[in-house]
């Protein structure tokens, strides 16, 4: 497991894209960066489906409450993926962004899920970091995809977690604040440079976000995932 | 700048020579783009580091981590007023009377002391409320938001109590948050940032190296390509093309001076050409009209002689009283002898005098004044004739030989005579000054000349008129030319033919 580093950011367009994930999913941990940690997971079938059920409790250390409970929103991106043995594509994913605004009136946790299945996010209110926490690592019935596409000779699931990652949604909003900085900030009469709109047109995507942890479980086969 | 003459004609010849670019076009071309540039590679390091200066400016890492630590200040802010509010629920709950109508009374008071309290209710263990008050005033500043505060009291009641909270901290805080997350994004994307405004920089500047290329190339091309106009014309002229032209266009500058120049040139080397090929015609003309007058003159005075003395015999012989009918015919005959004889004559002295055109002896005179003095000693001009003059200058100062330009204006004079024949004659003579030319005018209200036979007008025995020898224009032609000048023929305002010598000013 590695943490490099953590910076709260804005919110996030659903970013769980199958192809994005599958491009974060197959992206070389950083240079420098440790063996991803171990996965704890069950995998189980249900009604044709492969459904797991995750533990990314190491990727939520108790330090992160500092970072997430700061009143700004803060954006954990969860992809995680069948990958066959000796590859490197994934052959099932799924992907969710997890949207958190600590209430520093109410004090406590507005949460808001989001993945290709409710893009519009499910919203609910945690009243303590410990409850957010848990939430976030056990991760509960995930659907990875048909059970058909399980790679029969062997696999193993990978988890990427990513603590305030780039978003889409981050980037438009840089680009319409280099394109029209008064706006930005509320003043009155803003305008726009054609130099600002030209950086603003040529402002490209980074890398993914460096600030990822990585879990991966041990080697699977197709008997493990019951009810298959 | 096009050759004005000459030139390959179709459209597909002109696109194409639109798109050829010639070496001397390329190399200003290519320097003018590399001027162009050059300072690029430094603008845009510059441009790198002004953008790298300004993100640092603008992202300061302890403004951007105090930004970032503004929501949780508002959070200590809530904190604070939520234990004040607590600590004010909690003094208000101390002083409750046990009655409840005294507690209602006592609540009212401290709805009314108590800051930012709207509301206080004893609720008792039932839910039921024994005794409430509530602020009916509007709220102290405005907008607010509601800030409860319960105290359990003995025996499982409870003080609620409602405090007021300002809404604007909310809004502060929704707005600070905003800004604080808009920071830290540009932020992560500083880099990012950067190569961006680079980018645009560098799209922009290049845009504007192509334009001003783009501007410089059709600039340059405008120089050279007139430049190798002038080339190409020269080429021409070595060629022998002294039809060429080059058209200067509207520009004062060097190159177009050159081309007036390079257009001044070829038209003195075409003038003197056809001045000396029209010369060197004259003279062949000129060796024949002398054997002519030769072979003509000598038979004439033995034909004459012979008559004379056929005549004279006659007019003493005895015979003459016998056949008066021969003398009469021999009369008649010895008058058409004469009358040919004398024709010849003349012709054979028109030809001698064609022949014998002496060398111009040119001497300073003025033409205007040369004209007075010719109008005043030829009477026959004015007998023949109205003459008007017209001087449009003052000064017209030229060489001439007197005699010969003498002759010269009495041979266009006799002609405009000879053109308005039966009735008499207008001559409008005209000296005016044009460039460095001064410019007489003989003009008539004849027919004019038909424009087909301007050009031979002036080559010997060329003639319209039944009794002329063809002479008259040729020897003008050959006079005005040995004064360096020329000749032409066109058309009179007015009718009339028109003739204009243009002789060197000196």
């Amino acid at each position: 497991m590695r943490r490099v580093r953590s910076r709260p950011r804005a919110p996030a367009r659903l970013t769980a894209a199958a192809a994005l994930a599958a491009l974060a999913l197959a992206a070389p941990p950083a240079a420098g960066s440790d063996a991803p940690g171990t996965l704890p997971l069950q995998l189980a079938a249900r009604g044709g489906r492969v459904v797991a059920t995750v533990d990314l409790a190491t990727a939520f250390p108790a330090s992160l409450e500092h970072e997430l409970a700061n009143g700004l929103t803060n954006v954990i991106a969860i992809y995680v993926a069948v990958i066959p043995a000796g590859g490197r594509q994934p052959a099932m994913l799924y992907g969710r962004v997890v949207e958190i605004l600590f209430d520093v009136w109410d004090e406590k946790y507005q949460v808001t899920v989001k993945d290709p299945y409710v893009p519009q996010g499910v919203r609910l209110v945690l009243p303590t970091f410990a409850a957010l926490r848990g939430f976030l690592s056990q991760e509960r019935g995930l659907d990875l995809g048909p059970v058909s596409l399980l790679p029969g000779d062997g696999f193993f699931v990978e988890a990427r977690v990513e603590v305030n990652p780039l978003s889409k949604e981050q980037l438009e909003r840089t680009r319409e604040f280099i394109a029209n900085p008064a706006a930005g900030t509320r003043a009155q009469g803003g305008s726009r440079s054609m130099l600002g709109a030209m950086a603003s047109f040529l402002l490209r995507e980074p890398d993914a976000g460096a600030d990822v942890t990585l879990l991966r479980s041990g080697p699977l086969g197709p008997r493990e995932v019951p009810g298959r | 700048m096009t050759p004005a003459s000459g030139a390959p004609a179709g459209g597909w010849r002109r696109a194409v020579g639109l798109l050829r670019v010639s070496r001397f076009e390329l190399k200003i071309s290519a320097a003018l783009v590399l001027a162009a540039t050059l300072p690029l590679v430094g603008a845009l390091f510059l441009a790198g580091r002004v953008a790298e200066e300004n993100l640092a400016l603008g992202l300061d890492p302890r403004v951007v981590a105090r930004l970032a630590t503004v929501p949780a200040l508002y959070g200590d802010l809530f904190q604070a007023r939520k234990r004040l509010y607590a600590e004010q629920a909690r003094a208000v709950a101390r002083g409750l009377p046990p009655d409840a109508a005294r507690a209602s009374r006592y609540l009212a008071a401290a709805v009314e002391r108590v800051p930012h309290l709207r509301r206080a209710a004893w609720v008792r263990k039932d839910g039921a409320v024994a005794a409430e008050a509530e602020d009916p005033g509007p709220p102290a500043e405005g907008q607010w938001r509601e800030a409860p505060a319960r105290v359990e009291l003995p025996g499982g009641d409870r003080l609620d109590c409602t405090f007021e909270i300002e809404a604007r901290f909310f809004a502060e805080l929704d707005e600070a948050r905003e800004l604080a997350e808009l920071v830290q994004g540009v932020d992560a994307l500083r880099a990012e940032i950067r190569r961006s405004y680079v980018r645009a920089f560098g799209a922009l500047l290049v845009a504007m190296a192509v334009v001003a290329a783009g501007i410089g190339i059709l600039l340059a091309r405008r120089t050279t390509r007139r430049v190798s106009d002038l080339v190409g014309a020269v080429r021409r002229l070595a060629a022998g093309d002294l039809a060429v032209q080059v058209d200067p266009g509207r520009s004062t500058d060097e190159v177009a001076g050159l081309a007036r120049a390079f257009n001044a040139m070829v038209r003195e080397v075409r003038e003197s050409r056809d001045r000396i090929v029209y010369l060197e015609k004259i003279s062949g003309w000129q060796e024949v009209a002398r054997r002519l007058a030769h072979e003509i003159k000598n038979p004439l005075t033995p034909m004459k002689l012979a008559f004379q003395q056929l005549d004279a015999r006659w007019r003493s012989s005895a015979a003459k009283d016998v056949d008066p009918e021969f003398g009469r015919l021999l009369g008649e005959a010895g008058e058409i002898v004469r009358d040919e004889i004398g024709t010849l004559q003349r012709l054979v002295d028109e030809f001698s005098g064609f022949a014998k055109l002496p060398e111009v002896k040119p001497e300073p005179a003025d033409l205007g004044e040369f004209v007075d003095d010719f109008l005043r000693t030829s009477p026959q001009v004015r007998e023949g004739a109205d003459v008007e003059l017209v001087k449009a200058s003052d000064r017209t100062p030229v060489a001439l030989d007197r005699a010969l330009m003498r002759r010269v204006l009495a041979n266009l004079c006799a002609n405009a005579v000879e053109a308005a024949r039966p009735g008499r004659a207008r001559i409008h003579l005209g000296v005016a000054r044009a460039r460095d030319r001064a410019v007489l005018t003989v003009g008539d209200e004849g027919p004019g000349i038909d424009r087909a036979q301007r050009e031979r007008v002036f080559d010997p025995y060329f003639t319209t008129k039944q009794s002329g020898t063809g002479l008259g224009l040729a020897i003008v032609k050959k006079i005005v030319l040995q004064h360096g000048g020329e000749i032409q023929v066109g058309d009179r305002p007015g009718g009339g033919a028109v003739f204009s010598l243009a002789l060197p000013l000196t």
